[in-house]
C-alpha cells in the first residue's frame, strides 16, 4: 500500500441538492465523513484531486479540515451511470494501527493448460488488514492449471498482515474445457435458426472456402458444372 | 430466444422510456462490457443477434453474459385495419433499456478481442452503446 493521500476539505453548511448541485458545479464533490462514534461531518472534496486518488482501491486518505488531518477510507462512492464524474462520498474514519474489512480485487496470472477457460467466479476477495497496510490485489497464479481445476478463498495465499473473511469455501477461479469446435458450430446454427438469422458469409469465411477450394480442386474443371 | 415462460397480463402499456438505469450501471460479473448510452427497446432477436456474433467471433475461448431480459410484451395491429376494436395481438418482447445500463459482459478473453467482439455485437442493437472495462477494483 502506497502513502496517504492528502486531501484539504471545506465544511458544508448548506444541504440539500440546490446546495449539492452548486457545489459540483464548482468542480468539487460533496461528502459526508463519520465513523467511531463521532457525529457525521458534511464537507466538500476537491473535484479532480479527490478522482486521482479513488482510482487507487481502497486508497487511504489523510482529510484536513480546517487544519486538523484525519484518516479515512471511501466506503461508497456515488458516480454519475454515463458521465465520468463522481456525485458524492461517504468517507469512514480510521486509525492507525486499526484493522478494517475491505473488498480487495482478484488478479489472475500465467496461462492455463490448452484448450481451457478460466472464469474468475468472484472479483473481490473481502479481507481484514491494517488501515495503513490495506494490499492493492490478491495474485492468484493459474499457470499450467488443468480442466475440472478449482481454487477456493481459502486456498488463495494472501498478502502478509491480511486475514479472509470470505467463505473459506467460495469459488474464486474456475477452470473448465473449452468446447469443442463442432459442438459450438452446432449450437449456433441451432440458436441462429431458432432466432431466424440467416448468416452472411464473412470475409474470413470467404478467403477460408477460397484456400480449400484451391487447394483441395487440384485443377480448373474440378467445379465445373456437367454440360452434357 | 430469451422469452417469459409465463406472464400475469398478456398485453401491457409502453414501457416508460425516460430516465437514466437506476441500477447494473457498472461490470459485476466479467472484466469488459457494452454500456447503453441512448434509451431504446431491445428485442430478443436483437440480444440473441449480439450474443451469436460475440461468440462466433470469440470462437471457443471466453464467457458471455446478458444483463438484460426482454419481459415487456409490445403490440401490433395487423396492417390495413381501422382503429378500434381493441388492442392489437402481441408482436415482439423487449428489454426496457435506459442510458447507463451494461448490456452484456465478456471475461477469459484478451482486450483487443474483447473489443472487437464487442463491436461486433455493438452492431446488432438499436442505441449508441460504448466499450466499458474495469480497472483495478472499480470502473
Amino acid at each position: 500500500m502506497s502513502d496517504t493521500i492528502k486531501l484539504v476539505a471545506e465544511k458544508r453548511t448548506d444541504f440539500g441538492k440546490g446546495a449539492a448541485r452548486k457545489i459540483r458545479r464548482a468542480n468539487k464533490i460533496p461528502a459526508v465523513m463519520y465513523g467511531h462514534g463521532t457525529d457525521p461531518i458534511h464537507i466538500s472534496l476537491p473535484g479532480h484531486a479527490t478522482m486521482m486518488a479513488l482510482k487507487q482501491a481502497n486508497a487511504l486518505l489523510t482529510i484536513v479540515i480546517e487544519g486538523d488531518e484525519q484518516l479515512a477510507l471511501a466506503k461508497d462512492v456515488q458516480r454519475d451511470a454515463i458521465k465520468p464524474v463522481i456525485d458524492h462520498i461517504d468517507l469512514v474514519v480510521v486509525r492507525k494501527g486499526e484493522k478494517v474489512t475491505v473488498d480487495v480485487s482478484v488478479h489472475l496470472e500465467g496461462e492455463a493448460a490448452p484448450e481451457t477457460n478460466v472464469t474468475l467466479d468472484r472479483n473481490v476477495l473481502e479481507i481484514e488488514a491494517l488501515a495503513t497496510n490495506i494490499p492493492e490485489n490478491v495474485v492468484v497464479s493459474v499457470e499450467g492449471l488443468r480442466a475440472g481445476t478449482q481454487i477456493l478463498a481459502g486456498a488463495i495465499e494472501l498478502p502478509e498482515g491480511a486475514t479472509l473473511v470470505t467463505d473459506a469455501e467460495a469459488l474464486v477461479v474456475n477452470v473448465t474445457q473449452q468446447v469443442s469446435e463442432e459442438a459450438l458450430e452446432a449450437e449456433l446454427a441451432d440458436l441462429e435458426a431458432e432466432a431466424g438469422i440467416e448468416r452472411e458469409e464473412s470475409d474470413d469465411d470467404a478467403a477460408e472456402a477460397a484456400d480449400g477450394a484451391s487447394t483441395g480442386a487440384g485443377g480448373e474443371s474440378a467445379e465445373k458444372p456437367d454440360e452434357s | 430466444m430469451l422469452i417469459p415462460r409465463r406472464v400475469k397480463h398478456r398485453k401491457q402499456h409502453h414501457p416508460n422510456r425516460h430516465g437514466a438505469a437506476k441500477g447494473g450501471t457498472t461490470i459485476a460479473f466479467g472484466d469488459y462490457g457494452i454500456q447503453a448510452l441512448e434509451p431504446a427497446y431491445v428485442t430478443n432477436r436483437q440480444i440473441e443477434s449480439a450474443r451469436i456474433a460475440m461468440t462466433r467471433y470469440m470462437k471457443r475461448g471466453g464467457k458471455v453474459w446478458i444483463n438484460i431480459y426482454p419481459d415487456r410484451p409490445i403490440t401490433k395491429k395487423p396492417a390495413e385495419t381501422r382503429m378500434g376494436s381493441g388492442k392489437g395481438s402481441p408482436e415482439w418482447w423487449v428489454a426496457n433499456v435506459k442510458p447507463g445500463r451494461v448490456m452484456f459482459e465478456l471475461a477469459g478473453v484478451t482486450e483487443p478481442v474483447a473489443r472487437e467482439a464487442l463491436r461486433l455485437a455493438m452492431h446488432k442493437l438499436p442505441m449508441k452503446c460504448r466499450f466499458i472495462q474495469r480497472e483495478g477494483g472499480d470502473i
